[in-house]
This record gives structure tokens, C-alpha cells and sequence, in this order.
């Protein structure tokens, strides 16, 4: 019961992802970043299989920063999704596939605009001005339907992200032990203090 | 006839000067860490493995691994501890009360064992190889990320493929003091503060999680590690024999016997009169 | 002396003979390339590392623009190995690329087996390793560059800086030179290498050292920097300028009071000329 979501506004994106890291009937860690930053701009969150997710990520990670080191440019968030997709696709049709579920956040410091692109493990790709994995699609992308408008600012986005949060605290049968929230500006990627351990009043 | 032919055809200089393989093998000074391996030559290796050795799906199984454990390592000011039953069994058969599942890796490193005992005691060993390697090439000692990132790769290559092991690497180094991995044949690998593993794990982590803190004096912090997998050996009934102590600091590991559950038991009853449940009369 | 070029002697090393005894392929091997002579490095322009006290410094003489050139789009001498790596070569450049990509691929790669960056040992390891592959495998000619190789350590505050031949031996320095009249600066800074010196010091050294050989200044000189946990810095043209000035009026300075105190013109020159033998068009 791994929690992504993203949610874009005027000049960022947000990148929520959940701190538990479970085995079985246990929680091993609760304080596990499902994230990775890839370049200045896009920043990837993961769920899925334990060990493809890491290994995955870790493998795109290497490759856009050897893409950056050897053009002495960052590539885009486009570019860096279409690149992702791909080679999530080479390996679904591989001996061994990467089950890997996906967020990418970023910011194109070419035309000045967020982007999120939401990734499964089948390699669809999509881009989207929100977005959620697993179980939280389906408690989240309602209020994210009915709250979002493209240009919210920052302050707006958060509110959004706790009301999300905080339903899944509510409703959700396991406890994902908070989320880790990222955000991509024109600035690069920053980790924003998230207060997890507010109680949340059930209805 | 032909034989004959072929010994007067064959070039002068035949096997003379070099092969293309030992060319290779000159060019190629230092093995890469990522391993290109053989599989058997069946047609699904794992469905085949888990048929001859899984006992839980098939109690006639002619291969039967040794699996449950109780197993924890944690970090505090101190340094690491490292605790482990001894108990190895295959099915519902005690095979061994005396087995070492704390894995001296090198005189600095120390792995822990649960899953296949042959798994972790031949992956650890070749671990131990690796980081012997690592320090002739790099001069210096392996961080203990490295060391427990080389076993995640290695493992996660065989993914899929039979492999069990839940296995801790602790290690205290200059760079990054007290440093606890935990690796699962998943692939997963985690740094963490706290682990147990095993099938005696949740007894484990009840008496550790309620009385951790990173600031346990050096006592304390045995006292702890013993006391849990004592738990863990009274509840589980694949956990038993010995407790296995070691304490981990940055000059390197140190260890603090190899006990007897049964007396340590006893002692903890009677002096301290837990484990009310038991009861000592014969009444 | 060895002469690099793209014909026949290069193109023709050892290792492809494999039809030969052991013993022709030595008389051959010491025929077509005498054992004990190191391979050179074909004349390309000059650079220069220094290391301060916890500085490293790269200085490159950049060959003069022709008219239509576009300069700012040209690529540089000075490449990044990684953040925290970068590496100077003199001699071929389009072997050069070939061999920083390796080095590129290598450190991404280190990075994602053992999650540690590279050590600049290391990394300059590989490079030589790379290097030494190329004189021993058929059908390959060897790399005609030589590198320097600077930057720290992760978490580290000790300046690095190490050389590569063709050859494939690496050694370490203080300060060096290689490329063109490499000699001549090299002799410059053994007399005026001081340990411990400052950014300042460093950079300055750098450009003067630079200036032995570089007659046109502060527009055919580019200087990196290196600090440890930051980036690379490239110094601006501008920056140089100011350096090559107070050089130059220290020159001045110096050779008036020598002028003033002894008979004139005894001083050596303060700029030497560059040595009459330009080598083939390497940049």
C-alpha cells in the first residue's frame, strides 16, 4: 500500500511518496524515500516490486546525469519521461521485467512550465496536471478533480496535498507512516517539512 | 586415415602465441562486479526449485532448507549490535541447535544469516572476498554502503531465481559511523536504525522497539540485543539454542559469547521474575 | 623518439600476431616497438595542474581561433569526469573524446554498483587502465593523449592530481605539465612550486607557468578550478587578463631593479620562445 502523488500548479510541481517500507506483515523502515532526483529539474518517485523499484531508478539516475555530464546540458522533463518510458518498455518485453510504478515531476526551464508524467509498469505514459498510484487513486483523484485548476499557487497545492493526505489517513486501512514531499521549481528540487503526526478527525 | 590428414594439415604453429580467450583474459585485468552466471537447463528454474525444496507446498520435497531464525541488529552511540539465535531447521526437524548465523565478513564487517543457510553463509563469503578486493584496489577500507550495495546487486541479479536471504551488514567506519543495511533476496536494501529478521522477527522487535534508544550505554545495549532474541526463542518454535552476542565498534566487532538459551531463560524467570507464564513449581 | 601518426607503425602493435611462437613474437614486439621506451604523447598544446593547499588548479593553453571560428562553441581542453572530477589532456583530441566518455560511463557506473562517487585514484586507475588496454590488444592503436587527472576525494579536503601516459602508467604530483614544451614549464614550476599556497598563489602559478610558453596571453590561456563539494570553475577570460597583468608588471619590476643593480641585459628573457619543433596538427 504504497502512496505516489503529484500535483502541478502555476510554477511547481509537488511530489508526495509514502515513508513505509514493508515486508510482509512488517514495517521495516518508516522513514523510506521512494524518490530520486535524476537532474536539477525532474525529480522520480517509485512504487512496485521490492528491489526492481530501487534498482530502476537508481539505473535511470546514472544514465540522465551521464546524459548531463557528457552534453553539459540537462535534459528535459519530456525528454527524461520519454526516455524513462522506453526503457521500462524494453524491459516489459524482456526476460525480466521492471515492476515499476512511476511519478516524474518537473520543471522545463526552456518553456518555463511544471510537468508531471505519470508512468505504470505496463510503460504508459501519460502527462498530467495531477496525479496518484496504488490505492491512493481512489481516494485521491476525486478531491484532486474537484479542487485543482491549473494555476494554483504553492500555498493552494499544499492545501490540496494535506486534504489528500489526510484522507488516506482516514480510510486507508494500513498505515503508510507519512509521506515525503518534494517540490521542483525553477530552483531546482527542494524537500518541504511535512507534519505527519497531526491526528486526523474521522468523520 | 583422417586423423592422419588432419596431423599434416593442421598449421605449424597452431596453438602457439596466444588464444583470443587468454587475449581476453589479458586485456580484461579486473572482473567487472556485476556477475554473468550459467542457468540450469531447465525450462523455469525457479518453479523447479521451489518444487524440489519448498516444503510448505510440498512436504515431500527431497531437498529441505534450513529456514527459521531470529536475527537482529540495531545502531546506537556505542556502535552496532548484532544478535542471532542458532537454531536451524528443515521442515519441522531440528537439524542443527549450534549453527553461527552472525557471519564474520572481515575483521570490521559483520553479516548476519537467515533464509538458506548456504545462501547467506556462500554470498557472504564471497562478499567478504569482494571487499578484500576493494581495499587492495582503493587503499582504504569499504564503506559499508558499498560492501551491502555489492551483495544488493548480486542478489538482485538472481532475482527470481531461488535465492533466499534476509540478511543484516553492520559496520562502524570513520566516514559514516555506526552503518546498518538490511538486504533481502527481494533486492531490497535499506539503512536503517533498528532490524529484525526471521520468522521469530515480531517477537523480537516487541521487546527492542518498546526499550530502543540511540543512547543506550554499552550494557544496556547487549542486555537489550540478548534479552530480545531470548524473546524471540521462548515464542518461535523455529528460533532456539544459543544466543549469538557481538557488539560492532569502529576499531571492529567484538564478541560477547555464544550463551545458552536455557539457563539465560531460567535466569531471566527467576531473578527477574518474567515469564510468569511459566510456571517453576511442580505443582 | 616515437612518433605518433595513424600509419603503419601504430597501426601494426603486437597482439594481433597470434600465428607465431612466443619467441618471434617478442623479437617482433621489440622490432616493431622497443620494450623499456614509454610511449610519448604527440605534441598537442601545453596544461598545466598545481595543487594548493586545498585548491587543485587545471591551466590549458588553447590553440588560437582561427578568424571564422566560432570560440565559444569550441570544445575545451578541460572536461568533467564527474561533479566532483575533471580531467586536462594534451595530444590527440579526438581520442581524448573517446576517453573521457569511458571515464564519463565509468563514474556513473562506479556510482551506481557502490552508491559511493569515484576517488580520483581510482578513476585516474581506469583511465591508465584504459590506455594500457590499447597498447596490448590487436587491432586497436593506443590512445595518443596524456591527462590530468584533478579534483577531492568525496568528503574529503586533500587536493588530487594525477598524470596518465599512453602507456598506461599513472603516477601523482604536486604541479606538472604535459603537452607541448611540457619540459620547459615543468622545470618553471619545480623552481617555483611552494607547498601550502593559497587560491591566489595557485591560480597564479598556474598562469605564469602557462605564460613560460604561452607568448599571446590572457585570450590563449583557460583556467579551471577546483574546490572540494563544489563545482568546477571556469575562470573568465576577464579574470585572466588580471592575472597576466600583475605578472607581467612584476616581470617588469624585477627586471628593472635587476637592471638598475648590475650590468644590463644579463637577466634571462623573461618570456622563452616557444622551441622551434611544432609537431605534427595536434591541438
Amino acid at each position: 500500500m504504497e502512496v505516489l502523488l503529484g500535483i502541478t500548479g502555476k510554477d511547481y510541481t509537488i511530489i508526495a511518496a509514502s515513508k513505509a517500507a514493508m515486508r510482509g506483515a512488517t514495517i521495516l523502515k518508516a522513514s523510506d524515500d521512494k524518490t530520486r532526483a535524476l537532474n536539477k529539474h525532474s525529480l522520480m518517485a517509485f512504487s512496485g516490486e521490492a528491489g526492481d523499484t530501487v534498482q530502476f531508478a537508481e539505473y535511470i539516475q546514472a544514465n540522465i546525469q551521464l546524459y548531463s555530464m557528457r552534453n553539459d546540458t540537462n535534459l528535459g522533463p519530456g525528454a527524461v519521461a520519454s526516455f524513462v518510458r522506453g526503457e521500462l518498455a524494453k524491459a516489459l518485453r524482456s526476460r525480466k521485467p521492471y515492476t515499476v510504478n512511476l511519478m516524474l515531476g518537473g520543471w522545463d526551464p526552456i518553456t518555463e512550465k511544471p510537468s508531471l508524467y505519470w508512468a505504470d509498469y505496463l510503460a504508459s505514459l501519460a502527462k498530467l496536471p495531477y496525479a496518484a498510484h496504488g490505492y491512493a487513486q481512489y481516494y485521491c483523484l476525486s478531491i484532486l478533480d474537484k479542487h485543482h485548476h491549473p494555476d494554483i499557487d504553492f500555498e493552494q497545492g499544499m492545501k490540496i496535498l494535506r486534504m489528500c493526505t489526510d484522507e488516506l489517513k482516514r480510510r486507508l486501512p494500513i498505515d503508510f507512516k507519512g509521506v515525503f514531499v518534494k517540490v521542483v521549481t525553477k530552483d531546482g528540487i527542494r524537500e518541504i517539512k511535512y507534519e505527519d503526526d497531526m491526528p486526523v478527525k474521522s468523520a | 586415415m583422417d586423423a592422419l590428414v588432419a596431423q599434416y594439415s593442421r598449421p605449424a604453429h597452431h596453438d602457439e602465441g596466444y588464444s583470443q580467450d587468454e587475449q581476453q583474459e589479458l586485456i580484461e585485468s579486473t572482473p567487472s562486479l556485476s556477475l554473468k552466471f550459467a542457468l540450469p537447463p531447465i525450462a523455469s528454474p525457479s518453479a523447479w526449485l521451489r518444487a524440489m525444496t519448498d516444503d510448505y507446498s510440498n512436504p515431500n520435497c527431497p531437498i529441505k532448507i534450513a529456514h527459521g531464525t531470529t536475527t537482529l541488529a540495531f545502531r546506537f552511540k556505542g556502535g552496532i549490535i548484532v544478535a542471532t539465535d542458532s537454531r536451524a531447521t528443515a521442515g519441522n526437524w531440528i537439524a542443527s541447535q549450534t549453527v553461527k548465523k552472525v557471519i564474520e565478513i572481515n575483521p570490521m564487517l559483520l553479516g548476519t544469516m537467515a533464509g538458506g543457510a548456504a545462501d547467506c553463509q556462500y554470498w557472504l563469503a564471497y562478499l567478504g572476498m569482494q571487499c578484500r578486493l576493494h581495499e587492495l584496489r582503493h587503499k582504504r577500507r569499504i564503506s559499508v554502503a558499498a560492501a551491502s550495495k555489492i551483495l544488493a546487486n548480486l542478489v538482485y541479479a538472481y532475482k527470481g531465481m531461488g535465492l533466499s536471504m534476509g540478511t543484516m551488514c553492520a559496520g562502524v567506519t570513520p566516514q559514516e559511523g555506526p552503518a546498518l543495511y538490511y538486504i533481502d533476496s527481494d533486492g531490497t536494501r535499506l539503512a536503517g536504525n533498528l532490524f529484525c529478521v526471521g520468522s521469530g522477527q515480531t517477537f523480537a522487535y516487541g521487546v527492542l522497539d518498546a526499550e530502543y534508544s540511540y543512547d543506550l550505554s554499552e550494557e544496556e545495549a547487549l542486555e537489550l540485543g540478548r534479552r530480545s532474541i531470548l524473546a524471540a526463542t521462548h515464542r518461535d518454535a523455529f528460533s532456539g539454542g544459543f544466543i549469538n552476542l557481538y557488539h560492532v565498534k569502529e576499531s571492529g566487532w567484538v564478541k560477547h559469547g555464544f550463551s545458552d538459551t536455557n539457563p539465560i531463560f531460567w535466569k531471566t524467570k527467576l531473578e527477574k521474575g518474567e515469564f510468569s507464564n511459566v510456571t517453576a513449581d511442580l505443582e | 623518439m616515437v612518433r605518433y601518426s595513424l600509419q603503419s607503425g601504430w597501426a601494426r602493435l603486437p597482439g594481433r600476431i597470434c600465428s607465431r611462437s612466443c619467441k618471434t613474437r617478442l623479437e617482433l614486439y621489440e622490432i616493431t616497438y622497443p620494450i623499456g621506451i614509454p610511449l610519448t604523447t604527440p605534441p598537442g598544446t601545453c596544461a598545466v595542474g598545481v595543487k594548493g593547499k586545498d585548491i587543485v588548479v587545471l591551466g590549458c593553453e588553447k590553440r588560437s581561433a582561427m578568424k571564422l571560428q566560432d570560440t565559444r562553441i569550441t570544445p575545451s581542453k578541460i572536461c568533467l569526469v564527474d561533479t566532483h572530477v575533471s580531467l586536462a589532456f594534451a595530444g590527440l583530441n579526438a581520442d581524448a573524446r573517446i576517453l573521457v566518455d569511458k571515464a564519463r560511463l565509468e563514474a556513473q557506473s562506479h556510482k551506481l554498483t557502490v552508491e559511493d562517487p569515484v576517488s580520483i585514484e581510482y578513476i585516474t586507475k581506469y583511465v591508465a587502465g584504459v590506455q594500457q588496454k590499447y597498447t596490448q590488444s590487436g587491432g586497436v592503436r593506443p590512445f595518443g593523449i596524456s591527462t590530468l587527472i584533478v579534483g577531492f576525494d568525496p568528503n574529503d579536503k586533500t587536493p588530487r592530481l594525477y598524470q596518465t601516459e599512453p602507456s598506461g602508467i599513472y603516477s601523482a604530483w604536486k604541479a606538472n605539465a604535459i603537452g607541448r614544451s611540457s619540459k620547459t614549464v615543468r622545470e618553471f614550476l619545480e623552481r617555483n612550486h611552494k607547498a601550502d599556497m593559497d587560491r591566489e598563489e595557485t591560480i597564479k602559478l598556474t598562469v605564469k607557468s602557462l605564460l613560460e610558453v604561452v607568448q599571446t596571453g590572457a585570450k590563449n590561456i583557460e583556467i579551471s578550478v577546483m574546490a572540494p563539494g563544489k563545482p568546477m570553475e571556469i575562470l573568465p577570460v576577464e579574470d585572466i587578463e588580471k592575472y597576466v597583468e600583475s605578472i607581467n608588471t612584476e616581470k617588469q619590476e624585477e627586471a628593472a631593479t635587476r637592471r638598475g643593480g648590475r650590468t644590463p641585459g644579463t637577466g634571462t628573457a623573461a618570456i622563452l620562445t616557444r622551441p622551434a619543433d611544432d609537431g605534427p596538427s595536434a591541438s
